[in-house]
């Protein structure tokens, strides 16, 4: 953003004012169509109790008092949300790291290991949902527990999912294993653009491998790192549907996120009014939240 | 986005006295490395093994048996039963017009506005990113009742532009930040030398920018399919009549009295269903290391 | 600035656009309109199996409607996931966009469907059409709201029993329960010969459900639940007290698999019928599973089930249980013209027979349920149990309460039941939701 903050990014000295509405408006339409007037609508919406059939009825701000002072589920879901976030990112950033920087130094066989690293973003998550649940089911023994028993770690056997204490991090994993190809596969195409020459020299230099990596590669693919961490981020804080199929919520509100709850909000209890307060809610906090991963990353890259 | 620097490396590394130590640690490494690499690819493998396995079990053996044990018997009466249940070619056929849809908005529109964003550039360009940004982050499922409303409003429900156009719009954010972001890796000479050769905004579109992002064009149809293909919230959602449903939606016909699941039928339902995008993933990754390949000059 | 202002009062005129629009042009009690049928393409929004009974016969039976009525089509649109449909029929709901015919339980948004005039009076209905005589009144009476209005028709007719395992209960030196009390003490002494009591979907969450209704309809009848969820009775109440410790106590017990929480429908009845678990609580409509030759042979013989157990001073007799008559189908009566009053009565005319042909229980009494083949001496006491109910019916509380509260019961009680409440803790939080949600619902 440097180069933005003194000059516009023109990259082409000569173009028209035409130009760029030609090539900008087709996009806006869409999006504007698709997106921006739903979320308007939405905000509208954030004001009224309405139920979807009944007459609205204007209620100010009443939502988001209520939200913020007299709803302890959506605390509750807030903090959850925050910790499946932490899971998903560690899983998904760190793990398609590793992989992708394993990959590189990989003579033979990548394109195959790749293919089938990707292999379960394709499946449908009620699939992967369902596994899970036996995976992690205790009558009868699942594979966690099997695999437990086996190690001579018996005593940390429980039913993963219905245990309050453990079924977050518990509804977090299948999601966060589920998508780290995907960013493995951005991180890798990233890697391997890294320039032969500058790895050559640092390596002549005497570099060793960590080096190599924290001084020249990282560096190099910081941009797309900080894109790949705000996908991660924002799926994540939108991450629905594996929590939802897997225990819906529960226990109690153990594994419910502002997504779920907000979700049940609208269809369920048809309080849409408060549901789009919820949702309001959730566009501020992944907007702060990618205005901190922006803040924290382009401060290490300047520093 | 951040102008890429990258640090001259003999300013910044300090040399390792201990060279036979390097000679030997590669091979440690490249072992470890491979082992780590076969453990994690066992991980992602599993379930889709899994889920093969069990869609050959019978109903009796899958209800009786331990799920995680191999299969007593093979039968491939699971197949026969999805086939007879649902409409799965039709699902398929509608899954894959969605899918193609989507995708061509996408990548086109999405390459048009990180042109005119990054390369181009204008006065407000920052504003549109955040624009853009705020489509990347909100929540689908609250858009649903309003998107329903303004559909039926325009006569749009139960129609394949209703599962087109919310998917394309709720991607296109993460395509332009793709495209923005990859766009930066085209230094700034490439189009200068362009434009004193006389070339137009278009030209040099047409000419430089769209080829030298097939390869991103790989990546966002590759990340885009996914979450399409296996969309379930918007398809619900908008249609109505069997003829448009897609396969997520077909799947729910496996779904019986009170709740009550055929898992084997389903199963084996989930793997025809997973096969044509299987198909696409391996020749995508074929174009994708073309792209990458002959995207090396870029640099 | 100004285009958001712009676009945020477009905003608002497309959603008070449909919001206002609402009025219908139907009065809803006028069940036989004047006019000509005219045959065109009807739709039924509706949330039963793809391929089961009910589907299956009625397009069959739309089939011959057309033709005897060239033109006429009956699209039938199925979401059989319960929540996803729910949130389809909402949605369709909110855009004033529902068909024909749709499916609905007497929730409390049916209900308010109800009073804005949506939907056509099915008790006048049915009379005008000749076949309210037919309709078993226990049938009719689940798909009443509470003020006793009858808007949705039945399509099934389901008892629920608990089925047991004879053989793992006479390992564990138990008897069948003579009372809802003895069931703790039998999970204890089931647990100890080391056997599942219950085998239990707690993903779908209403089967627990079931088990929180049962105490308060033995100790206060059927009207607690209603009271209940107006905030007029309280699980403080005595009631309410017994049924929320009975709770506790049968997770003490350990009467749920561990891990229930999780676990789905399919997984909970293979428990059971693989001989793992020694009860499986569940409708006549599993029938085809546990009453034919299709269940697992191990346990073919072993396999009995019980009614609803009383209590010492019960307010109901044995004969009365949990009966649904499934989710109905409401008549949108913005739509409702000649050809659909034709279309009804053609269509419900025939349907008992057809349906009872297929060896279910049909809402109405003219017709006999033919026994399959393949069937076990089971499948014909169950359906024997039709012929002797009581006037009351205990009424699963997931239709009953208003959706927030539902959706919170079905929480707390999962951590009730795990222990990680106290009934106290449970008892205030319940009872300060319901006083939150109800008057919004119940006004």
């Amino acid at each position: 953003m440097q180069t933005n903050r003194t000059l516009p990014a023109r990259m082409l000295p000569n173009r028209s004012r035409t130009s760029v509405l030609v090539f900008l408006l087709p996009p806006l339409l869409l999006y504007g169509a698709a997106v921006l007037f739903p979320i308007l609508q939405s905000l509208f919406l954030s004001f009224f109790s309405w139920n979807g059939i009944s007459e609205m009825e204007f209620v100010g701000l009443d939502n988001y008092v209520r939200m913020f002072i007299a709803d302890d589920i959506f605390w509750r879901a807030f903090l959850n949300a925050l910790a499946y976030l932490a899971i998903c990112l560690v899983l998904q950033l760190g793990g398609a790291l590793v992989v992708a920087s394993l990959l590189t130094s990989l003579t033979r066989g990548r394109e195959l290991i790749k293919t089938l690293y990707l292999l379960p973003a394709v499946i449908s998550t009620v699939a992967i949902a369902f596994l899970f649940v036996r995976i992690y089911s205790i009558e009868p023994v699942g594979l966690l527990n099997q695999l437990l028993h086996w190690i001579g770690l018996g005593s940390l056997e429980r039913p993963w999912l219905s245990d309050v204490n453990t079924v977050l991090a518990a509804v977090s994993a299948p999601e966060g294993w589920r998508f780290t190809g995907l960013y493995m596969l951005i991180i890798y195409a990233a890697l391997i653009a890294v320039p032969k020459d500058l790895e050559e020299a640092a390596v002549l230099d005497g570099a060793g491998r960590w080096t190599l990596f924290a001084k020249i590669r990282f560096p190099y693919i910081r941009p797309v790192w900080i894109t790949t961490t705000i996908m991660a981020t924002t799926y994540g804080l939108r991450g629905f549907d594996i929590p939802y199929l897997m225990t819906n919520g529960g226990p109690g509100q153990s594994s419910e996120l502002l997504t779920t709850y907000m979700y049940k909000t609208a269809f369920t209890s048809t309080d849409f009014g408060y549901a789009s307060t919820i949702s309001v809610f959730i566009v501020i906090e992944c907007l702060a939240a990618v205005g901190l991963i922006l803040f924290l990353l382009k401060r290490k890259a300047d520093a | 986005m951040i102008t890429q620097t990258a640090p001259a490396p003999s300013a910044l590394v300090p040399p390792t006295p201990a060279a036979t130590r390097r000679r030997r640690r590669p091979d440690l490494f490249r072992t470890l490395s491979r082992v780590l690499i076969m453990l994690i690819v066992i991980v992602q493998v599993y379930p889709l093994a899994w889920l093969f396995l069990t869609s050959l079990r019978t109903e009796q053996d899958f209800a009786t048996g331990d799920p995680f044990a191999l299969p007593s018997s093979l039968t491939w009466e699971n197949y026969a039963k999805a086939f007879e249940t649902g409409d799965l070619g039709r699902n398929i056929l509608n899954s894959f017009v969605v899918t193609m849809g989507a995708n061509i908005l996408i990548v086109l529109l999405g390459m048009m506005a990180a042109y005119a964003i990054q390369v181009l550039g204008f006065r407000l360009s920052r504003l549109v990113r955040g624009l853009f940004l705020i489509g990347i982050i909100v929540p689908v499922q609250i858009a649903l009742v309003p998107l329903f409303i303004d559909y039926s409003a325009v006569n749009l429900l139960d129609t394949y532009q209703s599962m087109i156009i919310p998917l394309a719009g709720f991607s296109l954010p993460m395509s332009v930040y793709l495209f923005c972001s990859f766009y930066e890796y085209i230094p700034k000479e490439t189009y200068e030398a362009a434009s004193l050769d006389g070339a137009g905004p278009y030209r040099i579109f047409g000419l430089i920018t769209l080829p030298l992002s097939l390869n991103t064009v790989v990546t966002v149809v590759l990340v885009n399919s996914i979450f399409i293909w296996n969309d379930f919230i918007f398809a619900n959602t908008f249609v109505l009549s069997e003829e448009l449903k897609t396969i997520p939606l077909g799947l729910q016909n496996y779904i019986g009295a009170m709740g009550k699941v055929d898992w084997t039928a389903t199963f084996a339902a989930v793997c025809v269903t997973i096969t044509p995008l299987l198909l696409v993933f391996l020749v995508l990754n074929k174009a994708m290391i073309q792209g990458l390949e002959s995207g090396a000059t870029k640099g | 600035m100004k285009n958001l202002l712009r676009a945020a009062a477009a905003a608002v005129a497309a959603l008070a656009l449909t919001a206002c629009g609402g009025g219908s042009s139907t009065d809803p009690s006028n069940v036989s309109p004047a006019g000509e049928i005219k045959p065109r393409k009807i739709s039924w929004l509706l949330s039963r199996p793809a391929d089961g009974a009910v589907i299956n016969i009625m397009k069959k039976l739309a089939e011959d409607y057309a033709r005897e009525h060239p033109g006429f089509e009956l699209n039938l649109i199925t979401t059989p996931d319960r929540p996803s449909y729910i949130q389809k029929l909402e949605t369709l709901a909110a855009a004033n966009k529902l068909p024909e015919l749709f499916d609905t339980d007497a929730t409390p948004f049916a209900q308010q469907l109800a009073k804005q005039g949506k939907m056509m009076d099915a008790e006048k209905l049915l009379k005008s059409l000749d076949v309210y005589e037919d309709y078993r009144p226990g049938a009719l009476d689940y798909q009443r709201f509470d003020d006793g209005s009858l808007y949705m028709i039945p399509f099934q007719f389901e008892l629920e029993f608990i089925w047991y395992n004879k053989a793992l209960l006479e390992k564990a030196g138990v008897a069948v329960p003579a009372s809802l009390d003895d069931i703790p003490a039998m999970c204890t002494a089931l647990r100890q010969a080391g056997i599942t009591p219950i085998a239990i979907d707690g993903q779908d969450q209403w089967p627990l459900e079931r088990y929180i209704a049962y105490q308060p309809f033995r100790e206060a009848g059927p009207e607690f639940v209603q009271k209940l969820k107006k905030g007029e009775a309280k699980f403080a109440d005595p009631a309410g007290q017994k049924t929320v410790n009975w709770m506790a106590e049968l997770g003490k017990s350990k009467c749920f698999q561990d891990g229930f929480s999780a676990q789905g429908y399919s997984d909970a009845q293979n428990q059971f019928t693989s001989g793992q678990a020694a009860m499986y609580n569940i409708g006549t409509w599993e029938l085809p599973s546990l009453a034919t030759e299709k269940l697992n042979p191990a346990v073919r013989d072993q396999i009995d089930f019980f009614t609803l157990p009383t209590t010492a001073g019960s307010v109901t007799a044995a004969n009365e249980f949990v009966s649904p008559s499934g989710i109905g189908m409401a008549v949108n009566a913005k739509t409702y013209d000649p050809l659909v009053s034709d279309f009804l009565k053609f269509a419900l005319d025939k349907y008992p027979a057809e349906y009872a042909a297929t060896g279910a229980l049909s809402p109405t009494t003219d017709v006999e349920t033919a026994v399959p083949a393949n069937a076990t001496p089971l499948y014909q006491k169950a359906l024997d149990q039709a012929k002797d109910l009581g006037e009351k019916q205990a009424m699963p509380w997931d239709t009953q309460l208003d959706p927030t509260t539902n959706g919170r019961l079905q929480q707390e009680l999962v951590l009730l039941v795990q222990g990680n409440i106290t009934p106290e803790q449970f008892t205030a939080t319940m009872d300060n939701t319901i006083a939150q949600n109800a008057p919004k619902f119940f006004k």
